[in-house]
């Protein structure tokens, strides 16, 4: 017996079954080094476990050198920055500079331990406990007990707070779901199984920050009060906020001995900063604009593959797409390859008209990728009594590439027939009250939809697909794709989980509800001399190992 | 005179607070005709419905329109811009903060265009028909029709990108003086000189030239004034009335208008303000933002008006 076995069999006394049926899956070559980071993190492996796994060290030096001013240009949040109601990223990347998550989601869509040291599940997937860090303590001198966890989660869950994390948890968590079990444990109870429950409470819902117990979420922006490696300098609304590094930080001290985050209104005037040396990081470029960074020796390119995609939808129950031949001919038009290469400059993934992005661990690759085919696109039509052809409105939003990706779809269908008027407005006017019968965006025949990165795909496959889904602008209504999402988001196996994503895969392919065209990359720009920050596809920005020189 | 000119002020500025009424009218009710609301334009399309009603409660969002109204305009008139929606915070250090910064940057623009386009198109009228007047009148008229977007870009790239000779963004670092303040305003007021040296120099020559061909012009020369006192007591003071008014009506877009410049160049002057306002739903905000530099429009309509009637001889009592 080897001294690893022995050290292994320990290990697995210490794991618990779905932990153990993650090592399991590692040494049967069921998963890769990725997959086995990914989900052991996910189950609440430790990393010095897997480390012995791999063989390797997860401890890395950090380079740099200390003291510098990292000077970042962040789009101009839209509202008060207020924990509970920020949705958008100018917002969450202030969040996170002095708040913390129990877990944080890295670019690589793997779990590391943050406020939460482990976290593992009960069998079936329905009560996770999480173990907290010890000795950590607020900017404003508490020390974090489980009570501040408790009121943090609680607070996002519970529908009577204006709170922008409500559709993550809703139908997943309730507040009375929140448990302190002692001062360093936290249960929560779901109200139905999900083996993916871990994301709902790291970074990758960037409202999840904890806070302590009894503080006003309103009046945050007075203090940014959070357990993070910076604490606030100066914040001034519309302008820009300042971080100095935090004194009683529990983990390692940061590296720049200031952070500036200065608010701009559009990319043309960060890109403008950057080239003029007046900041050191652009938080996130789009492709359409940017394209004077793309290729520039004077520009370091973060380019992080994402789930970030449109979703061009066609109604199921309106005339031609009640037909799915119709359906599945229009995706059939589409030059996928060329289309990622105009948009993006080939940044992108190509999508197989499922939310299983290829970045997502869990997608089955083995369903084979849609290709352009215009001869079996005709002859669909021609099936569906539609070879003289049919006219059909596309209406979406003036956003990014948006409007640019309309006018391809058009020339496409046009080679079948298929006359597609196009109705661009704006996001306001194509999202309208949201609400069925009061949108564009629901209510439209077919329609383009922007939908930002998830860390996994569950709100994806629920939310615009399922027959009661409240975004599902397709309506569409099939039983048996709505159990096998059950049985997916219900899933703790790694196996199960990729047999089901492939019966979904296959089944969205067939019915094409849904064109998922492209799942296109996140995109950061900094100056040349900027090393060390972390940037993940959410938008966040960690710049606690950032150095600029 | 005196009289008469304060009749005049008093009626004017009436009329003005009526104008500026009924502007608070209109953008309100404009604004009910946009979708979406201040919880929506918050939390974003794809929040709860739950959340969204939940938080247009909490921010009072969720009156009828009327009373809201009502809340903002009652409280407005004594002087309270009230609390912004978006910001969470009081209205009025944003606005006054913004008004500062819009009024820095069309001071400098001003200083440098007016001297620069009046200037300009004297001396183009003085010479006119010589190749120089061509110059002047032909570049002017190019750059005025390059529109802002396109101008800022051209400079931002030469002048502070690729020669580094003035910092891209107009906003100071913190704690600036005056005159580091002023370097920082040179590159984004470039743009403003385009778009406005070609419309007054324009101007300017237009009416030297006729006041140059007038019978009052030949009889100064004739009777043998120096040519220094025939230009600067019987031209120019004819020939730049028209020019001052367009100059003081330009001074209102100058503050208000310069949405591209004040976005591209990071400025955070009203124009901008009233742009996330508008956008955010944030209607106190775009209220009091859109009654100041409405404000603005009508106080220099009413002193470019004063000062024609002060410097036109003809509209003048007792001139000389």
């Amino acid at each position: 017996v080897t001294n690893k076995k022995l050290w292994l069999d320990r290990a697995r006394r210490e794991a618990n079954d779905m932990q153990n049926h993650v090592i399991d899956e590692f040494l049967a070559g069921h998963i890769d080094r990725r997959g086995l980071l990914r989900h052991g993190t996910a189950y609440g492996l430790s990393a010095v476990l897997m480390g012995g796994l791999l063989g390797v060290s997860t401890q890395k030096a950090r380079a740099g050198t200390p003291g510098s001013t990292v000077r970042v240009a962040i789009v101009t949040p839209t509202g008060a920055i207020n924990p509970v109601t920020v949705a958008d990223i100018g917002g969450l990347v202030l969040l996170q500079q002095t708040g913390e998550f129990l877990i944080i989601d890295d670019p690589d869509l793997m779990l590391k331990p943050c406020l939460a040291t482990s976290w593992s599940a009960n069998k079936d997937g329905t009560v996770w406990t999480f173990k907290l860090r010890q000795g950590v303590k607020f900017i404003s001198g508490k020390t974090m007990t489980a009570d501040d966890v408790v009121y943090s989660i609680a607070r996002l869950a519970d529908p009577k707070q204006g709170s922008n994390a409500l559709s993550a948890f809703k139908g997943v968590l309730d507040p009375t779901g929140v448990v302190k079990v002692d001062d360093h444990t936290v249960e929560f109870h779901l109200s139905a199984p999900n083996g993916n429950f871990p994301y709902l409470v790291s970074s990758d819902n960037y409202n999840a920050i904890i806070l302590p117990a009894g503080s006003d979420a309103g009046a945050y922006e007075k203090t940014f009060d959070g357990t993070g490696p910076f604490k606030l300098d100066t914040f001034s609304a519309g302008q820009g906020a300042s971080f100095v590094p935090n004194p009683g930080y529990w983990g390692p001290k940061p590296l720049p001995a200031r952070t500036e985050l200065t608010f701009f209104a559009d990319q043309q005037s960060q890109v403008l900063a950057l080239q003029g040396g007046q900041v050191d990081m652009i938080q996130q470029i789009a492709v359409q604009g940017a394209q004077g960074l793309i290729n520039n020796p004077q520009v370091n390119l973060i380019n992080i593959r994402a789930s970030t995609h449109r979703q061009v939808h066609m109604r199921c129950d309106m005339a031609p797409f009640t037909d799915k031949r119709v359906r599945q001919a229009v995706a059939l038009t589409l030059d996928r390859p060329a289309i990622v290469k105009g948009l993006f400059r080939g940044l992108s993934d190509l999508g197989n008209d499922s939310p299983f992005a290829p970045v997502y661990p869990s997608t089955n690759k083995s369903v084979a990728q849609r290709a352009m085919d215009i001869a079996q696109a005709k002859s669909l039509m021609a099936a569906a009594g539609l070879a003289g052809g049919a006219e059909v409105t596309l209406t979406t939003e003036q956003l990014q590439e948006i409007p640019d990706y309309a006018v391809l779809i058009q020339n496409a269908a046009a080679e079948i027939g298929l006359k597609i008027n196009l109705k661009i407005e704006t996001s306001d006017a194509y999202y309208g009250q949201a609400t069925y019968g009061n949108s564009d965006w629901l209510d439209s025949q077919m329609g383009i939809t922007d939908y930002g990165h998830r860390g996994v795909p569950n709100v994806f496959l629920s939310a615009p697909l399922v027959s009661t889904g409240t975004w599902n602008s397709a309506h569409f209504k099939n039983p048996a794709y709505d159990a096998l999402v059950a049985s997916y988001v219900a899933s703790t196996d790694l196996s199960v989980q990729r047999d089901v994503s492939g019966k979904i895969e296959t089944l969205l392919l067939d019915e094409t509800p849904i064109i998922f065209g492209y799942f296109y990359n996140y995109l950061a720009a900094t100056a040349p001399n900027v090393t060390g920050v972390k940037v993940n596809a959410i938008s966040q920005v960690f710049l606690a190992g950032a150095s600029v020189g | 005179m005196l009289k008469q000119l304060g009749n005049m002020l008093a009626k004017r500025l009436g009329l003005s607070l009526v104008t500026l009424l009924l502007l608070s009218l209109l953008v309100f009710a404009g604004g009910q005709l946009l979708p979406g609301n201040v919880g929506r334009a918050i939390l974003g399309p794809l929040a709860d419905a739950a959340s969204v009603a939940a938080l247009n409660h909490k921010l009072g969002t969720d009156l009828p329109v009327p009373v809201m109204y009502w809340r903002w305009i009652s409280h407005f008139v004594t002087g309270d811009m009230g609390m912004s929606y978006a910001f969470q915070q009081p209205v009025a250090p944003f606005i006054l903060r913004a008004l500062g910064n819009s009024l820095k940057l069309a001071g400098v623009a001003f200083v440098i265009v007016v001297p620069l386009s009046i200037g300009g198109g004297v001396y183009a009228a003085m010479h006119a028909r010589s190749w120089i007047d061509k110059v002047i009148s032909i570049s002017g008229l190019s750059m005025t029709v390059i529109p802002e977007f396109v101008s800022s870009i051209a400079l931002i790239l030469i002048l502070g990108i690729w020669l580094s000779w003035l910092p891209v963004s107009a906003t100071a670092p913190p704690g600036s003086g005056a005159l580091e303040q002023i370097y920082h305003l040179i590159l984004p007021s470039l743009p403003l000189v385009f778009e406005l040296f070609g419309y007054i120099a324009r101007m300017a020559r237009a009416g030297t030239v006729e006041a140059l061909d007038s019978d009052y012009t030949r009889t100064a020369v004739l009777k043998g004034l120096p040519w220094r006192v025939v230009i600067f007591r019987h031209v120019l003071r004819n020939a730049l009335l028209p020019t001052i008014t367009v100059v003081a009506t330009q001074l209102g877009y100058l503050v208000g208008g310069l949405v591209v410049v004040e976005s591209l160049f990071r400025y955070q002057g009203i124009g901008s303000l009233i742009l996330t306002a508008a956008r955010d739903k944030d209607f106190p905000m775009l209220e009091a933002g859109i009654l100041t530099v409405g404000a603005i429009y009508v106080l220099v309509t009413v002193a470019a008006d004063l000062l024609y009637t002060v410097l036109n001889p003809r509209l003048r009592a007792g001139g000389r």
